[in-house]
């Protein structure tokens, strides 16, 4: 299949996201979202966990253009069986037509899908449900204050993980996880890479069955840096290797940009608060080489070399 | 007993207002109580932070019920019913509001019976600048309608609860206050202290039986698209994105594809424009337009030159 997005020109110019969120200024997220809806289209039912999108809805405001559920933080993805079930029923019963089936999107934080809500995941992709599940990661639980998460990368800093290594543990892994469950497609993406995320979307808007991406949301306020830079951050982060841009599909998996050279991690992680303690008032060289080697092996392992 | 609540949005700096305040009336010899409440905390969600002062001891808890004043720092959350701006408010509360409009138009707008006092364009006129220190200037505000403290107890309230910030911040915070304390000089102590409330006064409320409605019509559904265009996150934003058309070479709008908020639409000619509505600032599209067509202009100046071109 020939892709419609080409070049930049073939991204879409005009936007049906609302305008007017609460979200905050320079939000990852939202950007993410908003060239994600301008694809997807307004024909679907949001099934939305508890997190920074949440607010996306506060009544009577939405930015949205069709339903929008609301769940508790584990379980989106039930929530979007009921649904499902809910339309495929009413076809059934023919009180609507199949032209106006809609399409059901999950919409978590990675608090959610990587924490609480894994298992409902897990359940909803073993029974094949026919749903798409964007993960926006911020890597914490940003709604609350930035507190960790499961998705928050080794030693960064965080309201619950302040001490002068930060966060001890190691982001999981979730594209594998749920890429181990062979659904219909997995993916990674970032807004600041708008044509690889619109091939993406536009690719899995095709697909039946489970279908999750994850996006990686640059976020100003639990990262620590001026909003103007999210997009440039979210660059570094796929230029420097700590974010690979991917696909699960058909029992494989591509990298869908591959950075060469690749910038040093430190590109990314010095220009964010949550890192700073990794340069000041010393450098932690064992840290950063840490999280250089670990990078470094991954790409070794995919590129062979 | 005198019961003041700021309303303003994550980050606006209403914890502050009423730190300061409360400090305020601490060192006037009042006992105090000073505290905010979050709904989601998030900058930008609708917040609030609420101050008792009493030369008694204070027994009441939790959040104001019947304030005599409330403080509003973005006139943008009077008309979101989360905010609960306008909850239980009494004929004798009197509403200060940080508003370009004026007091008139408030009046109208809010079949307000109360007193109602816009700190319009605020203090010194110079327009949304001063967002950054709109929390020392509505504690500044809040304690001149108080009427009990002096101008040497607020100065001395903003240096203690601002010394972490710097002398540099510390001083423009206090001009700002001071000129807000000073501009409502004519209005004294107008805000009435409560009397206090006592368990024995207690009365249930008196409910209303709803008996059941169809879900269809008492679910709160939202049967329009796109409804949030109605909120005008424009206010939230000190600096305003400026694109200089002769610059612009109309690449593949890129400033539109990455504006998180979609404030960037193109015309007919395929030139972007800026929807300042809803804009909040964040220059993404500044740092991002490949011939630097975007420049940042402070938004007092940038209002003062659309002023004058008008
Ligand atoms: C069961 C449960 N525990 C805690 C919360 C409080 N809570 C609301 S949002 C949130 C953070 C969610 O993090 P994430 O899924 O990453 O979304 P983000 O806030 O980062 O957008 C938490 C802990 C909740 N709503 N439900
Ligand atoms: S906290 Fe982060 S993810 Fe949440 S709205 Fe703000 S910028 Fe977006
Ligand atoms: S400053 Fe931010 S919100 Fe405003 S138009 Fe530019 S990108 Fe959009
Ligand atoms: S990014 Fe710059 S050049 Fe491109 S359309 Fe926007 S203002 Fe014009
Ligand atoms: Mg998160």
């Amino acid at each position: 299949m020939i892709s419609a997005f080409q070049r930049l020109k073939d991204l879409p110019s005009s936007h049906i996201l609302g305008s007017g969120t609460p979200m905050c200024a320079g939000c990852g997220g939202l950007e993410a979202l908003h060239e994600i809806y301008d694809i997807i289209g307004e024909k679907n039912v949001i099934v939305n966990a508890a997190g920074c999108m949440t607010l996306l809805s506060i009544y009577p405001f939405t930015p949205f253009r069709g339903s929008w559920l609301y769940t508790a933080m584990a379980s989106a993805p039930a929530g979007a069986q009921g649904v499902r079930d809910a339309l495929d029923i009413l076809q059934k019963k023919g009180e609507i037509d199949t032209a106006e089936d809609l399409e059901v999107l999950v919409l978590t934080g990675d608090g959610s899908a990587n924490g609480m809500g894994l298992s409902s995941t897990s359940a909803a992709i073993d029974r094949n449900l026919d749903f798409f599940y964007v993960c926006y990661d911020n890597e914490g639980y940003g709604n609350t204050g930035q507190q960790y998460s499961a998705a928050t990368p080794h030693a960064a800093r965080t309201a619950t993980s302040r001490g002068v290594h930060g966060y001890p543990g190691y982001k999981k892994d979730l594209f594998a996880i749920w890429a181990a469950h062979r659904p219909e497609y997995v993916a990674t993406a970032v807004g600041a890479e708008p044509l690889d995320l619109a091939r993406k979307i536009e690719k899995a808007k095709k697909m039946k069955g489970p279908r999750l991406i994850i996006v990686l949301s640059p976020c100003p306020t639990g990262w620590g840096y001026d909003p103007q830079e999210s997009v440039e951050i979210g660059r570094l982060a796929v230029k420097t290797g700590i974010w690979p841009l991917k696909e699960y599909e058909d029992g494989k998996v591509v990298h869908t940009k591959i950075s060469r050279p690749r910038l040093p991690v430190e590109e990314y992680l010095s220009r964010q608060e949550r890192f700073q303690h990794l340069f000041r008032p010393q450098r932690d060289e064992q840290l950063l080489a840490e999280i250089q080697n670990r990078v470094d092996a991954y790409w070794q392992a995919i590129e062979g070399r | 007993m005198y019961r003041i609540r700021f309303h303003g949005r994550g980050g606006q700096g209403m914890k502050t207002a009423s730190r300061i305040l409360g400090k305020a009336f601490f060192l006037e010899g009042y006992e105090v109580q000073d505290a905010p409440r979050y709904g989601a905390e998030r900058r930008g969600a609708p917040m609030f932070a609420y101050v008792r002062a009493s030369k008694e001891q204070i027994n009441e808890r939790g959040i104001i019920r019947h304030p005599g004043l409330v403080v509003v720092a973005d006139e943008s959350l009077i008309a979101v019913p989360a905010a609960g701006v306008m909850q239980a408010l009494r004929s004798d509360s009197i509403l200060l509001i940080n508003s370009m409009e004026k007091t008139k138009l408030w009046q109208d707008r809010l079949n307000f019976k109360g007193r109602i006092i816009a700190l319009t364009q605020s203090p010194s006129g110079k327009g949304w600048d001063e967002m950054r220190f709109i929390g020392a200037i509505c504690a500044g505000g809040a304690a001149r309608l108080a009427g009990v403290i002096q101008e040497t107890t607020l100065t001395l309230a903003i240096n203690e609860e601002l010394a972490h910030l710097g002398s540099d911040v510390v001083q423009t915070n206090l001009e700002m206050a001071l000129t807000a304390f000073n501009e409502l000089k004519n209005d004294t102590g107008i805000v009435k202290e409560g009397k206090p409330v006592r368990a024995d006064d207690y009365r249930p409320p008196s409910w209303i039986e709803l008996s059941w409605e169809d879900p269809k019509l008492s679910a709160p559904a939202i049967h329009a698209a796109a409804t949030s265009e109605k909120l005008i996150t424009g206010q939230w934003r000190t600096m305003r994105p400026v694109i200089d058309y002769s610059r612009c070479n109309r690449c593949w709008w890129l400033c539109s594809t990455f504006c998180p908020d979609g404030a960037i639409h193109l015309d007919k000619e395929r030139y972007p424009q800026i929807d300042y509505n809803h804009c909040k600032g964040c220059l993404i599209c500044l740092a991002q337009c490949p011939p630097h067509a975007v420049s940042a202009v402070a938004e007092p100046v940038a209002e003062a030159q659309k002023r004058e071109g008008e």
